[in-house]
């Protein structure tokens, strides 16, 4: 039994919770190539049972990314420094599949659809596997020569092969699996983040370094920019709230927490109770209990069960989250 | 606290020996010298280790242990206890490679085990510099030719030892490929030179196919002989891909100082080998190698002028810029006591750039401040995220406790700026600058070493001074003030500084420039006429809309250069694109060649990277 699965079984609550939730951290203050690893790093899942962070898989400082394969949750793709590592079985054994000549895996993502073909941003480019990781092939027509860093993957889980791309010059869309890219969104610095609203297939919104918010609501073919955010400095991430479809919120390393309850048309800063000079590195919300986490760099997690209006320290004391990921829970 | 007591000042020869840098000629006794002073590193470092307590000594000194036959119950135990908590990282797993091959016909069978444990049980990472691939791929190459035929369960990363192997060997070929074609990243660095050179003597060594020994003896002399011809009295001045807060300054205290006094043995060693730690590692595989008689003559000899125009290329650049990889166009001028060496500004490397300097020969370079330049001090988010995978605002503020404690300061003289252009002809640098109004730091400092002498700020707007026997001549374009120099002794903390004695020229004006022309001491009587021949020098500029300089060198050129544009000498545009990899009296190599010719009088050694061909030749 694999230790993703035991925990899942240990939770009393299992028949309680739709999702498991899950977090890539870095809990490494300080820390440099090289030095010995003294903290325990790399993916956590929530137990609802205990409410406590429970680490799997390798100890690693620098994972990003986590998806999962929506028939079988024990096969799980990360994104590191090194690449992308694979795992089959849950997470006690990884393969490092990416080649040498690609290198700092920013995001993974599974087709719901087609659930054998994985994309992977890199820092120069897009790598899309057909086989479930095992291999990898550059899948970047369309992008530009220079300008596709790309820091984001969105599959649109409305059509198969359909696929939003954070670059540095915009955000690009795929309907083809990789096929062809096109530029949809042009922006003048990096799209950090493209979130696809769980309550509307056709609702997107991408943030980006200092171009700031944008949203669609065909599907991510045409954007505007969200009004009541700042745009002069980056916005890190963007989520929606599994649990209310008026909710959204943002990190912003500059501007902290800041959240929507009307869709997106209003916002408001929710840096009350986080530490002073916010540093948001991220936010995430878990769908089981609509419980809003920000990740402040290299500070305490921190959760607010009334969506920002007040923090309360969690775990993971000195830590970076990367990512926060839920997917609904297998039936077995 | 071990370490000082038991280790007595003293008990290091190399650094209170008396050194010359006059040329052995005696191959033996050069061959003897080379490994005494091996063996003094050596000695000194398993010195550390007083009364046979072996218990804390690092990789480095088993590794000796081992090559030396001695104390191996003693290593057996240390590896086994270092091996219970493997580190991550090219840092770690270079050292580690060492210590299994010097041990596996020593090592017990536990140790050998152990080492091959950590290498089954803890993820590595790559890292995300050039150096850090460069140790990283050796280290799995030699690893998995260690440890062939083994399936995926017993490697950290799942990978086989042949799918380990093939991913290592293809990466080296491709980095030693674009080396030896378009020129190195990470070019004359003052540190990460050990970074390069150790991975490649232990592929020279160790490598069981004989191609890649070849190929990693071939770009290892490539390296040092680029050391060999830049290096002024055995200090590496500027330009730097990478260089630090300390050596920037005190030329000589870098590790590339290490490879020098090894290698060529023309500089002194500091007190307790002082910041060559990386050298132990060298050290341990030092006896495999020695340089070839061309390049030791290079490094030894400044009596005739050397005049060098090479290329190297900017590290990788992730995002933000059109080009993938700058051409980084280096100009080397040295003579017998100064040196003078520039590239053409702009990004090179996020941090640790050194764009240019005047750098003066000392009779003991140890602690002394031989060198004066002038820089934007530029520190910008956005130039990390070109390198990095990274947001804005975390690495300015984050690396300052990491290494680079001047980063984010405005006080800082280390690093290179979108805003800098320069042009060189030989001794003469021109420094444009136009800085955005709204960068963080709108200034350009000058360095003005504690150990210059008569100083003067003349009417004229030039400021006279001589560092060694070198006449100096700095002329700042725009209004300035003085602040004390300070240096940063913990690398680790941006907040612990200490002045010490030297000034920053400081002119905070974006629209900006610095003129510097130097000279040899045996040219001029006095400062005096120093003065009257610069003075004397037709000389007009102006800033808006762009600085612009015509200045008529000491050594008649005519020299022109606006902001923007490409410099002109005599008139004519500097065809920087018309630039070898190499070319000059010691150095040349036709751009994409992959065949760098060394000479040096009558010895000549051709390395060709295309046949794997080492060619010595006698030139007529």
């Amino acid at each position: 039994m694999t230790g993703l699965m035991s925990l899942t079984l240990a939770s009393s609550l299992l028949a309680e919770t739709a999702y498991d939730f899950f977090i890539c951290a870095n809990v490494n203050r300080n820390y440099v190539i090289g030095s010995t690893i003294v903290t325990t790093n790399g993916l956590f899942q929530r137990d609802p049972a205990s409410a406590e962070w429970r680490h799997f898989g390798y100890n690693d400082t620098t994972l990003s990314a986590v998806a999962f394969d929506p028939r079988d949750h024990d096969v799980i793709y990360t994104t590191s420094l090194n690449g992308i590592w694979v795992s089959y079985d849950g997470g006690d054994s990884w393969k490092m599949t990416n080649s040498w000549d690609m290198t700092e895996g920013r995001d993974v993502a599974v087709d719901p659809h087609a659930p054998d073909t994985v994309y992977l941003a890199l820092p120069d480019g897009i790598a899309v596997s057909p086989d479930r990781g095992q291999t990898w092939a550059r899948r970047e027509n369309g992008l530009p020569d220079r300008g596709k860093f790309t820091q984001t993957l969105a599959v649109d889980r409305s059509t198969g092969g359909r696929v939003l791309a954070g670059c540095e010059k915009g955000v690009f869309l795929t309907e083809n699996a990789g096929g062809v890219w096109r530029q949809v969104l042009p922006t003048e610095t990096q799209v950090n983040d493209i979130e696809q609203s769980p309550h509307d297939d056709q609702r997107w919104v991408a943030v980006t370094d200092t171009h700031g918010a944008w949203h669609s609501t065909d599907g991510g073919a045409t954007w505007s920019q969200l009004a009541g955010l700042p745009d002069e400095e980056a916005i890190y991430n963007v989520t929606f709230d599994p649990t209310n479809p008026a909710r959204l919120a943002i990190a912003s390393w500059v501007y902290g927490v800041w959240t929507s309850e009307d869709g997106g048309e209003t916002w408001i800063e929710r840096n009350a109770g986080l530490p002073a000079d916010p540093r948001a590195w991220r936010v995430g919300i878990d769908p089981n209990s609509g419980r809003l986490y920000a990740s402040i760099f290299q500070e305490t997690l921190y959760y607010s069960d009334d969506f920002g209006r007040s923090w309360a320290p969690d775990a993971l004391e000195g830590s970076l989250v990367n990512a926060f990921h839920s997917i609904p829970r297998l039936q077995h | 606290m071990v370490l000082s007591l038991a280790l007595p000042l003293g008990a290091q020869p190399a650094f209170e020996q008396p050194f010359s840098r006059e040329p052995v000629e005696s191959l033996d006794q050069r061959r003897a010298d080379y490994l005494d002073r091996n063996k003094q590193k050596q000695d000194w470092r398993l010195g550390l280790y007083a009364e046979n307590d072996f218990a804390t000594m690092d990789n480095s000194a088993i590794a000796m242990l081992l090559t030396r036959g001695e104390e191996i119950e003693a290593c057996n135990r240390r590896v086994i206890e270092l091996m219970e908590k493997p580190g991550t990282g090219p840092f770690w797993m270079f050292p580690v490679t060492m210590v299994a091959y010097a041990g596996r016909d020593k090592l017990s069978v536990e140790a050998r085990q152990a080492v091959r444990d950590a290498w089954r049980t803890t993820r590595q990472l790559r890292g995300d510099t050039e150096n850090h691939w460069v140790m990283y791929h050796t280290a799995m190459y030699l690893m998995a030719q260690m440890y062939p035929d083994e399936p995926g369960t017993e490697w950290w990363n799942g990978l086989s030892s042949e799918e380990n192997f093939v991913e290592g060997r293809d990466w080296l070929l491709d980095w030693m490929n674009l080396t030896t074609t378009i020129g190195q990243g990470e070019y004359n660095a003052t540190h990460y030179i050990g970074e390069y050179a150790i991975p490649l003597l232990m592929l020279k060594v160790w490598a069981a196919d004989p191609a890649m020994r070849q190929r990693a003896s071939i770009v290892l002399d490539w390296l040092f002989a680029e050391l060999a011809t830049v290096t002024l009295d055995g200090v590496l001045r500027g330009p730097n891909s990478r260089t630090d807060d300390t050596s920037v300054t005190e030329r000589w205290n870098a590790l590339a100082t290490y490879f020098s006094w090894q290698l060529f043995g023309n500089v002194p060693a500091g007190e307790r080998f002082h910041g060559w730690g990386w050298g132990n590692y060298f050290a341990v595989l030092a006896e495999h190698y020695q340089v070839p008689e061309v390049i030791y003559r290079i490094a030894t000899d400044r009596k005739q002028d050397i005049l060098q125009h090479d290329r190297a290329r900017s590290r990788r650049i992730w995002r933000y810029s059109d080009e993938h990889m700058r051409p980084i166009y280096k100009t080397q001028y040295l003579r017998d006591n100064y040196a003078v060496g520039s590239h053409q500004g702009g990004i090179s490397d996020p941090i640790q750039s050194h764009v240019w300097d005047v750098t003066w020969s000392v009779d003991d370079p140890r602690g002394v401040h031989n060198t004066m330049f002038s820089l934007h001090p530029h520190s910008s988010g956005r130039v990390q995220q070109m390198f990095f995978c990274t947001f804005p605002e975390p690495m300015p503020p984050g690396v300052t406790y990491e290494g680079k404690p001047s980063y984010n300061s405005a006080n800082k003289l280390l690093g290179c700026s979108p805003y800098e252009q320069v042009m060189q002809d030989l001794d003469t640098v021109i420094a444009l600058y136009d800085i955005n109004p709204a960068d963080d730091f709108p200034q350009v400092n000058g360095f003005f070493s504690k150990d210059l002498t008569d100083v003067e700020e003349h009417a004229s707007g030039w400021i006279f001074a001589r560092g060694g026997t070198t006449y100096l001549a700095y002329r700042p374009l725009a209004a300035f003030t003085w602040e004390p120099h300070i240096r940063y002794p913990n690398s680790r903390d941006p907040n612990i500084t200490e002045e010490t004695g030297g000034r920053v020229l400081v002119s905070p004006h974006v629209k900006n420039g610095t003129i510097l022309q130097a000279a040899d001491g045996s040219e001029f009587s006095s400062m005096a006429a120093f003065q009257a021949a610069i003075l004397a020098l037709p000389l007009s500029y102006a800033l808006e809309p762009v600085p612009t300089v015509h200045f008529t060198s000491l050594r008649g050129k005519e020299l022109s250069m606006t902001y923007g544009e490409t410099p002109r000498v005599e008139g004519t545009p500097i065809d920087y694109e018309g630039w070898q990899l190499f070319s000059g009296p010691h150095l040349n190599s036709e751009l994409h060649s992959r065949v760098l010719t060394i000479t040096h009088g009558q010895l000549g050694r051709v390395l060709d990277y295309n046949t794997l061909s080492i060619t010595d030749v006698v030139l007529p």
